[in-house]
C-alpha cells in the first residue's frame, strides 16, 4: 500500500500546485500579486504603498498564511486536519487544534443566526458535537463530514487583514477568486475601490457598481458553468435559480457565510436572517 | 500632396506619440529604456513649429519614396533636394515633390548652401562613403540601416560620428515605435521576469528581386542579391532584430554561430536565402535568429523568454508563464498606471478554474496594435519609422544629437556582419576587440 499511495500524494500535489506570481509598479507604488490555486480558486492582492520591500514581505506572510489554511481546511488532503477529523469523528472523539475549534464554534454560531441554512457538513450540523471542555469533536451520524467550502475564503481574508493591518499597509484591494473582496482604504486616484459586478450568464453586462472602503464583500450566484454547486441543508435541492446576491458586511468571514444563506433563503428567511445583521448590506439581483 | 488636414494629422500622430509615452512609468523608467527620446518632448515640438528643416535626400528608390511621402506631411520638414543616379527614381520621386532641386551625382548637391540635412536611402554599400561625404559637407545625416557593409566602414562612420558637432541618425525605426519601448520598459521594470532567452525570426515567401528592364542593371536594381553591395537577410532584416535584443538584455553578445545557404532560390544570387544563426550573451542567454524566404508560415517576430513570462515585441503581446491574471485586476492596474479612477469588473460568484484559459495573451497597448506580416520591402505602416524621420528633422533644426541611435546600430550591424563572417567561414566568431566601442556592455 504503501507504494501507491505515495505516487498518488505526488499526484495530488502537482495538481496542487500554487504558484505565486508578483511585480511592483514602480511609478504608481502598485503591488500585485496573485496566487494560483489555492482553496479551489486564485487570488489577487493590490497594494498601494511606496515601500517596496515591505510589500514583498507582507507578500510573502500572505502567501504563506494563505497556503497554512488551504491545508488545515482541505478535506481532501490526507495531511489535513480536517481530512483526519472527518475520517476518525464518526467513531472517536477527536482532539482538535485551538484554531479549528473555534472555527466550528463560530460556524455553529451562523448556523443557527441563518436558520440552519449555513451548514458545514451540508445536511445535519447537529450531528457535529463540539467539546469545548475537552477541546474535543465527534459525529452522532456516520455519513457526516466537514465541508469549509462557504467560508473558508472569508476567513483567510479575515487573517490576511491581520497581516495587512500589522505591517501598516492602509490601501488595498484584495481579490479572492471574485466572490470575495476585501477593501482597505482606497483607491490611489478616489477615496473607495469602485467595483462592478458581472451577470454571469451575459459577458459584458453590469448588474451593479459597489463603493468599498474599510469593508468585506461577498457574492453569491450561480454561473452557466456551475449550475449545481450550492446546496439548501434542510431540502437538499441545489439551487438552481439565475441569481447572484451581495453582500457588504464588517469581516469576510460573516459576509462569505452570509451570501451563502441568502442565496438558499426565500425571502421570509432572508428578513429573518438579516434581523440580526444590522449593519450588513444584502442586495439581490435577479438574471 | 501635403494637404493641412495631413499636416495636421502628422502633427497630432507625434505628438500623441510623445503623449502616450508619457505615461509608462511617469517618464523616470522611460529614460532609461529610450535614452534617445529625452530630446522629443511636446514642448520641445511646438518651441519649433514655425521653422522648417530644409532636407535632401540621396537614394529616392523604394524607401526614399517611402521617407519623401512620410516628410511631406511633418510640418517641420521641406525636401529641397533629390538626388539618383537611376534616372526613373529620380523622376517618380521628384513627381512628388517638384519643387525640390534635382541631382545625379550627391557630392555636387552636397556641396548646396540650401541644405541643412540629408537622408541617405541607398544600397548598403554607398552607406559609408555617402555618410562620411555628408558630415564632412557640414551637413546634419540621416542614414538607412545598416549602417555599412564592413566593419572597418562602420567603424570610421563611428570615429567620424566622435568627431563631428553634427547630428547623425539610423533608420532603427524600432527605437521610435510605441509598441517596442512600451514592451522594453514594462521587461525592464521585470514584468516577465530574468530573461533566459531570446529567438527572433523573419520569414517570408518571395524572391526578393525587383524586375530589371534590361541585363546590365541586374547588380544595380537588384543589389541586395549581392555580396559586393548586400549583406543579405542579417544587414537587411535581422538587424532590427538583433537592436532589438541587445535593447532587451541591456548588452550585446560576445560569440555567434551560424549556417547559412541558398536553399530555393537558386537563381544566379549570391547571399543566402536561409539563414539560422545563435548569438551567445556572456550570462549565457542565448538570441537564435532564424530567416527564410520561402515560406512565410511564421511572418516576423522577436520573443523576449523570461522566467515569468514571455514578450511578442512585434505582436505588442504578452503571456505569464503560470499565472494568468485576473482581467479585472489588471484592468485595475492599468486604470492606476492612467491615474484613472474607475469601477472594475472583479465582483461575481466564484472563479474556478476551468473558466480561465491559461495562455491567454496580454497587449502591450490597449485596443491598438499595428502588427505587420513582414513581408513588405519597403516599409510597414506605423511602425515608428515616421516619428524617426519627424525627430530627425527636429533636430536638424535644434542641432541636439540624439542619444545611442548611432551605437545602437553599429552594434546591430556589427552583429548583422560577424553573423555573415560565421556563416561563411563556417566556425564560431567572437566580438573582434578591435571593434569594440566603450558604449558595448558585453
Ligand atoms: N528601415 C527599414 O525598414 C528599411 C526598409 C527598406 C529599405 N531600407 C534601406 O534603405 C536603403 C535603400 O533600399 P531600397 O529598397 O530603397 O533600395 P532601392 O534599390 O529601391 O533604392 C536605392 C536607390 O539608390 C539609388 N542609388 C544607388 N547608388 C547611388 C548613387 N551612387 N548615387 C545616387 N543614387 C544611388 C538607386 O538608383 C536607387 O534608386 C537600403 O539601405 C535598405 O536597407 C530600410
Amino acid at each position: 500500500m504503501e507504494g501507491p499511495c505515495r505516487v498518488l500524494r505526488a499526484v495530488l500535489y502537482l495538481f496542487s500546485m500554487n504558484t505565486d506570481y508578483s511585480h511592483y509598479y514602480d511609478a504608481s507604488s502598485l503591488f500585485h500579486g496573485s496566487l494560483l490555486n489555492i482553496m479551489g480558486t486564485r487570488l489577487d492582492a493590490v497594494f498601494i504603498e511606496t515601500d517596496r520591500a515591505l510589500c514583498e514581505s507582507v507578500w510573502q506572510k500572505t502567501v504563506a498564511e494563505l497556503l497554512r489554511l488551504d491545508k488545515m481546511f482541505n478535506r481532501f488532503d490526507i495531511e489535513s486536519e480536517i481530512y483526519s477529523v472527518n475520517l476518525r469523528a464518526p467513531t472517536e472523539r477527536v482532539v482538535a487544534s485551538d484554531e479549528l475549534m473555534s472555527v466550528l464554534i463560530s460556524c455553529k454560531r451562523y448556523h443557527l443566526l441563518s436558520r440552519g441554512l449555513f451548514d458545514v457538513t451540508l445536511s445535519d450540523f447537529d450531528a457535529v458535537d463540539l467539546d469545548t471542555e475537552h477541546q474535543t469533536i465527534s459525529f452522532s451520524e456516520k455519513n457526516v463530514s466537514i465541508d469549509f467550502g462557504a467560508c473558508a475564503k472569508g476567513y483567510a481574508l479575515d487573517k490576511v487583514k491581520q497581516v495587512l493591518v500589522e505591517a501598516d499597509i492602509k490601501d488595498a484591494l484584495i481579490d479572492f477568486g471574485n466572490s470575495s473582496v476585501l477593501a482597505l482604504g482606497h483607491h490611489p486616484f478616489g477615496d473607495c475601490w469602485k467595483i462592478s459586478v458581472e451577470n454571469p450568464f451575459r459577458t459584458g453586462e453590469i448588474v451593479d457598481e459597489i463603493e468599498l472602503r474599510d469593508v468585506a464583500l461577498s457574492i453569491s450566484g450561480n454561473m452557466p458553468t456551475h449550475l449545481k454547486h450550492i446546496v439548501n441543508p434542510r431540502t437538499h435541492q441545489f439551487i438552481e435559480d439565475k441569481k447572484i446576491v451581495s453582500i457588504i458586511a464588517q469581516n469576510s468571514f460573516e459576509a462569505e457565510i452570509l451570501s451563502t444563506a441568502l442565496m438558499i433563503a426565500n425571502h421570509e428567511e432572508q428578513k429573518k436572517i438579516l434581523s440580526h445583521f444590522d449593519h450588513a448590506l444584502f442586495k439581490e439581483y435577479i438574471l | 500632396m501635403s494637404t493641412d488636414k495631413n499636416t495636421k494629422q502628422v502633427d497630432l500622430e507625434l505628438r500623441q506619440f510623445i503623449k502616450n509615452l508619457g505615461y509608462i512609468a511617469g517618464g523616470t523608467a522611460l529614460l532609461t529604456t529610450v535614452p534617445w527620446l529625452q530630446s522629443f518632448t511636446t514642448d520641445k515640438l511646438s518651441e519649433i513649429k514655425n521653422e522648417k528643416a530644409r532636407v535632401a535626400i540621396i537614394g529616392t528608390g523604394s524607401r526614399g519614396q517611402y521617407h519623401i511621402l512620410n516628410l511631406l506631411r511633418i510640418p517641420h520638414a521641406e525636401i529641397v533636394a533629390l538626388c539618383d543616379n537611376y534616372p526613373p527614381n529620380l523622376k517618380t520621386a521628384s513627381d512628388l515633390c517638384p519643387k525640390a532641386k534635382t541631382y545625379n551625382d550627391y557630392r555636387k548637391m552636397l556641396e548646396s548652401k540650401d541644405i541643412d540635412g540629408v537622408i541617405i536611402c541607398t544600397p548598403l554599400n554607398w552607406h559609408a562613403q555617402m555618410v562620411l561625404d555628408s558630415l564632412a559637407a557640414g551637413k546634419h545625416t540621416f542614414c538607412e540601416k545598416s549602417m555599412a557593409l564592413t566593419m572597418d566602414e562602420c567603424k570610421a562612420i563611428y570615429e567620424a560620428y566622435l568627431r563631428t558637432d553634427r547630428v547623425l541618425y539610423f533608420g532603427m525605426q524600432r527605437l521610435f515605435d510605441e509598441k517596442y519601448i512600451k514592451g522594453l520598459s514594462m521587461i525592464h521594470s521585470g514584468l516577465i521576469g530574468d530573461i533566459v532567452g531570446i529567438r527572433c525570426h523573419w520569414f517570408r515567401n518571395n524572391d526578393w528581386r525587383r524586375p530589371v528592364p534590361s541585363p546590365e542593371l541586374e547588380r544595380k536594381i537588384n543589389w541586395r542579391l549581392y555580396w559586393e553591395s548586400s549583406g543579405g537577410l542579417t544587414t537587411e532584416l535581422a538587424t532590427h532584430q538583433l537592436e532589438v535584443s541587445n535593447w532587451a538584455m541591456k548588452r550585446i553578445p560576445e560569440s555567434v554561430v551560424g549556417m547559412g545557404d541558398i536553399v530555393f532560390w537558386k537563381d544566379g544570387r549570391e547571399v543566402y536565402d536561409s539563414i539560422s544563426l545563435t548569438y551567445h550573451y556572456r550570462n549565457g542567454v542565448k538570441t537564435t535568429y532564424e530567416s527564410l524566404i520561402s515560406n512565410k508560415f511564421n511572418g516576423l517576430g522577436e520573443q523576449i523568454l523570461g522566467h515569468k513570462g514571455t514578450m511578442e515585441l512585434e505582436k505588442g503581446q504578452y503571456f505569464f508563464e503560470d499565472v494568468a491574471p485576473a482581467p479585472g485586476i489588471l484592468q485595475l492596474i492599468n486604470n492606476v498606471e492612467k491615474r484613472v479612477f474607475s469601477t472594475v469588473p472583479i465582483a461575481g460568484p466564484s472563479w474556478v478554474p476551468e473558466t480561465a484559459s491559461k495562455q491567454k495573451p496580454h497587449y502591450v497597448i490597449e485596443g491598438m496594435v499595428h502588427t505587420t506580416s513582414g513581408g513588405s520591402m519597403v516599409g510597414a505602416e506605423n511602425d515608428g519609422s515616421d516619428n524617426l524621420i519627424s525627430a530627425f528633422c527636429q533636430s536638424v533644426i535644434t542641432g541636439e544629437k540624439a542619444k545611442d541611435i548611432v551605437e545602437e546600430c553599429y552594434s546591430s550591424t556589427m552583429l548583422c556582419l560577424l553573423g555573415n563572417q560565421a556563416m561563411k567561414e563556417q566556425r564560431k566568431v567572437d566580438f573582434p576587440d578591435e571593434y569594440k566601442i566603450p558604449y558595448l556592455k558585453f
